[in-house]
């Protein structure tokens, strides 16, 4: 496996400062290792308050590692000193985060296409494309509305999109869908599912729901609480495509939830 | 309450269908709705200021208080024979002038100072001190300094508009959402996509906030310096018509100051309105209705 990996970590930690007056600081993450290949969707689960999103941001980049490295393609990225972090590592990895961060001075069509004319790539090609996942996502006829005129769950698929968009090699996921009603929730899953098989991304996707980790992953990773290390792994050998509303009686989905469920605490 | 039926569906029902957007028109009419109503309401207080005015003038006698209707006879005629209108457009050049020199340096510093936040604070005293001196004060100065022509009076708008501007663009930018940065960044955004994506836009209510409260100091601070010397403008007006026992001439004078702010501050907001619709309504009316 990690001879091909494509995204690889390798005991990284991170450590918040203690307040003053005291001398142990706290870890939230340590010695955490994974990898993920090149295609793979990797799940990740655990108790809130393990440190999943702090983990994702510095895969993303976006802060910075107490200890350990972050290697995509066998390329160390810089991540201990704040002065070199490279958000996004060039547009390698995307990030699909908790809230939907869509600029509220764009419209949806603006926001997905965002990525495509800060990276001077938006030509008749990308515009096509963005229109494409458009569609496919159900957010045809509501290019021209401004994010305060969408509801959760399409402003949730415009964020989503907005990062397909660009075709990043590797996309990581903080629990996208938590905000979501279970109705809504369930047909973003289907979605997201979807456009996984059109062009099977690698993806790294947080969640505190072991109902979504399997229904998604091709391998479920559970996190212990903090200081965050890996607890167990699991394959999820389920058939593709699954149905999502279907899979929650099938035996072997019930007898791999059970192995998680007791790993989670 | 009409249309109020169809404003509940999108809060109650997340679910991506349709139905949930019949909910705009029917908002836009109750707007209209609410607009028209609070249009009536102004013509009410309008007409009863104008009795108070009738009152007083009746009460006190026309040397003292203009009558409204003298008054409004002599802006007509004033406006028609061209002598206010030139006094008025003489006033309202040095403070779109001044609000221009003054405003528009006002909302480039912040944002050259933005990436030297140890400059910032070095001034920020400075301009602390700026902001709070009264304005009033330094328009003796400036006609020593720049005579009795248009130059001082530009000079005094100028720097009243600029502390007010340079304040509120200096919180639109230090209430930028860093999560907005973090994902223009992910996405390939560099420090100039940031400033013009991500910055700019952020402030640009703030800024208008700066220019509406701006914006009768500008006309206020042109009159003003018109008082101390001058001789033309409004502010000269009132000053002849005080100095010539014609208070029905000051009555001109302040009512066409009125108007003239009125018209500013339609100006504004439908520069505002064009600007920033992408704001949701009630943001929107919440920063119109001061």
């Amino acid at each position: 496996m990690s001879a091909q990996a494509l995204l690889e970590v390798h005991d990284l930690g991170k450590r918040f400062a203690s307040r003053a007056g005291r001398d142990s600081s706290l870890w939230v993450i340590r010695d955490l290792s994974f990898s993920v290949a090149d295609g793979e969707f990797l799940t990740i689960v655990g108790p809130s308050g393990s440190g999943k999103t702090t983990l994702l941001n510095m895969i993303a980049q976006i802060d910075v590692a107490s200890g350990g490295e972050v290697r995509f393609q066998s390329e160390v990225a810089p991540i201990n000193d704040p002065k070199s972090l490279n958000p996004g590592l060039s547009c390698r990895i995307g990030y699909v985060t908790q809230e939907d961060n869509l600029l509220p001075w764009r419209t949806m069509l603006q926001n997905v296409l965002f990525p495509l004319v800060v990276q001077g790539r938006l030509n008749d090609e990308t515009r096509a494309r963005a229109e494409m996942l458009i569609r496919t996502v159900g957010l045809a006829g509501f290019e021209n509305h401004y994010p305060h005129e969408l509801s959760g769950g399409m402003r949730k698929r415009a964020s989503l999109i907005r990062t397909l968009v660009y075709d990043p090699p590797v996309i990581l996921m903080d629990e996208p869908f938590g905000a979501l009603d279970a109705q809504t929730r369930t047909v973003l899953q289907e979605d997201l599912l979807r456009l996984w098989n059109l062009g099977r991304k690698t993806i790294i996707f947080v969640t505190h729901d072991i109902t979504e980790a399997i229904a998604l992953g091709d391998r479920t990773l559970v996190l212990t609480r903090a200081p965050a290390r890996v607890a167990g792994e699991h394959k999820i050998d389920l058939p593709r495509p699954r149905d999502i509303r279907g899979i929650l009686t099938d035996p072997k989905f019930i007898e791999i939830y059970q192995r998680i469920r007791e790993q989670v605490q | 309450m009409p249309g109020c039926a169809g404003t509940e569906t999108p809060t109650g029902e997340k679910m991506a269908t349709q139905s949930e957007f019949s909910a705009p028109p029917g908002e836009n009419s109750s707007r209209v709705g609410t607009l028209i109503r609070s249009r009536g309401d102004q013509l009410l207080v309008l007409i009863a200021l104008f009795a108070i005015w009738q009152a007083c003038s009746l009460w006190l006698g026309t040397y003292w208080v203009g009558s409204p209707w003298g008054t409004v006879v002599r802006l007509t005629t004033g406006v028609l024979g061209g002598e206010l209108l030139s006094h008025a457009s003489f006033t309202l050049a040095e403070a779109v002038i001044g609000f221009l020199l003054g405003g528009i340096p006002a909302v480039i510093l912040p944002f050259l100072l933005r990436r030297l936040p140890i400059v910032t604070a070095i001034l920020d005293p400075f301009m602390v001190g700026g902001y709070g001196a009264p304005k009033l004060a330094l328009a003796p100065l400036f006609i020593l300094w720049f005579g009795i022509g248009i130059e001082s009076k530009i000079a005094l708008v100028a720097i009243t508009v600029f502390f007010i501007v340079y304040f509120s663009t200096l919180s639109g930018i230090r209430a930028l959402d860093t999560k907005l940065v973090q994902m223009a960044q992910i996405v390939g955004a560099d420090e100039k996509d940031v400033a013009r994506h991500i910055v700019f836009p952020g402030a640009v209510p703030y800024i208008f906030t700066g220019f509406r409260i701006a914006m009768p100091y500008a006309i206020g601070g042109a009159v003003v310096a018109e008082l101390i010397s001058a001789n033309r403008g409004l502010g000269y007006l009132i000053q002849l018509g005080a100095m010539n026992f014609d208070t029905t001439g000051v009555f001109v004078a302040l009512l066409a100051t009125g108007i003239i702010v009125f018209i500013g501050n339609t100006a504004v907001n439908v520069f505002e309105r064009r600007l920033l619709r992408w704001r949701p309504p009630s943001d929107a009316k919440n920063q119109s209705g001061t």
